[in-house]
């Protein structure tokens, strides 16, 4: 009975060899681009399929060969997407923290325009060198100031000290000293030395002071809708390694009621992915949780990263709940993406309520993300 | 007919609307729109993954791929002139990489075991040098359970990576061979073989499943 079976597939496959002088042209109908081939060649092949049986079954078997390998296609892991796509986002936060200089650079002095000019090159690079040895001192010098610490109030809050107000003596206008102060400093080289919350009266947002130790010490202080609050914050989260987790849990938490403006939550979506510290990573995801907006992808992805990726099963948790209260909103659709981290999540994860949550927001996604 | 006329009239203004909208979302990424680049890497990031993950076979070296393909993509992205597609430009910057992950991989064998020209028709460049990749070792692979989905996946290991590369492109990505030249940096006749090579390959190996 086998050996009948082989002989016939044996049999098949001899009647469908093409002719070896039209095996290529064969090759390029089945895929598709006979409209490559020039047209008196074309009406060749053409005649010759209709004459030739052999030719006709093979291109017919190649057709049906390439269906079944198409029908095959191997789609890439989900769980890899969603990490590769996470790792991208954090190369491209270095890329553009390390690279405005570069790329002031290469845009004036462009390396193709100056490579083939070995000569012209090395003395323009002597020249800037000079000009900026010569010129930077004097441009950068600061005016005398006393040896005091400076402090900047926000002016959100008329109730704040307000002992670094200056103003102009010959237009009257007043002058903002935070800007002048976190304006001239260098959060890289500052250090922090020391954050205090003071809690305000009724619903108003607390008060936050830091004090920064740099070349010239600052304190600045005000509320998070103060911009230069808002930065010195933004910046704890995305340099992590350089503050003990306390103040990068404090900062989440005065984040949170920000985190509906894109930086906020780009910064927290940040700190999810990256930060050491397992509390830290749960308040962002719960401050995360927190932003109503329309545009959540970037949160959608953090999610779902933090669900195939993080270790620390209390952050995973959080996640799926964050998720399950996003898909309830309607804030996430039930694309394939979404829907096969899911379900890799509902088959494979080790903790119990974990694969029950991801169940049951697969359910919530609605029909197009059925089983 | 005249319908006809009309829907391919259709098709075009519709692809038309796409080249444009995609050419304003690069114009941003170019003047520093990060929002606009990411929409850009959403947008062909799952190709450029399955074409690393069929080229290199491990998670790992598929991801660095990826990653180091989208931030020269990033890094040179106010040097594209918009003469070519987008998708073409990408690809051709993403098989460079490639390229180099496997010259990096394989220097050594390189250097000691130069291959010498193909004899007869075509040339043999990098790609064509690589080993063929056999069974085992495979991970990804695990997930096509089905027995057909194993034999298809031990035919496609039987080919070239240049072979593969072609016939990923052109079957599972829908690209035209002058495409896939103008990425490979080849031409169109060398691709054409090595798709005739690779349908030639499949089909002794699969015909006995059919």
């Amino acid at each position: 009975m086998g050996t009948r079976k082989m002989q016939q597939d044996k049999q098949a496959s001899l009647i469908s060899q093409p002719c070896p002088e039209w095996e290529q042209w064969l090759t390029l109908f089945a895929a598709g681009e006979e409209e490559e081939i020039e047209p008196g060649k074309r009406g060749e092949v053409a005649a010759h399929l209709s004459e030739c049986a052999q030719c006709s079954n093979s291109l017919q078997r190649e057709q049906e060969l390439l269906s079944v390998l198409t029908a095959h296609r191997d789609e890439p892991d989900a769980g890899l997407l969603a990490s590769c796509r996470a790792s991208l986002e954090d190369a491209l936060d270095r890329e553009e923290e390390g690279s405005w200089l570069w790329r002031t650079l290469s845009s004036i002095l462009p390396a193709n325009w100056l490579s083939p000019r070995p000569a012209f090159s090395a003395a323009v690079l002597i020249m800037i060198g000079f000009a900026v040895g010569i010129l930077g001192p004097r441009m950068f010098r600061q005016p005398a100031q006393p040896p005091a610490t400076e402090t900047a109030s926000s002016n959100s809050d008329p109730a704040a000290p307000a002992t670094g107000a200056n103003t102009d003596s010959k237009t009257g206008n007043t002058m903002d000293p935070v800007s002048s102060a976190i304006g001239s400093l260098d959060l890289h080289s500052a250090d922090l030395a020391g954050l205090n919350i003071l809690p305000s009266d009724g619903g108003e947002m607390p008060q936050v002071q830091f004090q920064l130790k740099a070349q010239q010490p600052v304190t600045i202080q005000g509320n998070v809708d103060n911009e230069n609050v808002e930065s010195v914050l933004l910046y704890i989260l995305r340099n992590g390694d350089r503050f003990c987790p306390d103040v990068r849990l404090n900062a989440v938490d005065l984040l949170r009621a920000r985190a509906s403006d894109p930086n906020v939550r780009s910064a927290l979506c940040h700190a999810v992915r990256s930060d050491s510290n397992a509390a830290v990573r749960l308040k962002a995801i719960e401050a995360l949780n927190n932003s109503a907006q329309p545009n959540q992808d970037i949160v959608r992805q953090t999610l779902l990263n933090a669900l195939v990726e993080d270790d620390n099963p209390g952050v995973r948790v959080e996640a799926i709940n964050a998720l399950r209260d996003m898909a309830a909103k309607g804030e996430v659709s039930g694309d394939d993406e979404t829907v096969s981290i899911l379900r890799d999540r509902m088959e494979k994860d080790p903790n119990n309520y974990i694969r029950l949550q991801s169940a049951a927001t697969i359910s919530d996604l609605g029909p197009r993300a059925k089983f | 007919m005249s319908m006809s006329i009309a829907l391919d009239g259709d098709a075009r203004q519709e692809a038309a609307a796409k080249r444009a909208e995609e050419q304003a979302i690069v114009q941003k990424a170019q003047a520093g729109d990060r929002m606009a680049f990411e929409e850009l890497v959403r947008r062909y990031d799952r190709d450029v993954l399955r074409l690393a993950m069929n080229l290199v076979h491990r998670p790992e070296d598929a991801k660095d791929i990826y990653q180091e393909g989208f931030l020269r993509v990033y890094r040179n992205l106010h040097r594209f002139r918009f003469e070519c597609s987008f998708y073409t430009w990408v690809y051709r910057i993403v098989t460079n990489v490639a390229l180099d992950h496997l010259r990096r991989k394989n220097s050594r064998r390189e250097d000691q075991a130069p291959v010498p020209e193909e004899a007869a028709g075509g040339t043999r460049d990098f790609f064509d040098r690589q080993p063929e990749m056999h069974a085992s070792a495979n991970p990804e692979k695990r997930l096509l359970g089905s027995e057909l989905g194993e034999h298809i996946n031990e035919a496609m290991k039987r080919l070239s990576p240049r072979e593969r590369m072609v016939f990923e492109m052109k079957h599972h990505q829908g690209m035209r061979l002058r495409a896939i030249g103008d990425i490979l940096g080849t031409s169109e006749e060398t691709v054409k073989n090595s798709l005739f090579r690779a349908t030639r390959k499949l089909r002794a190996s699969l015909d006995s499943i059919r």
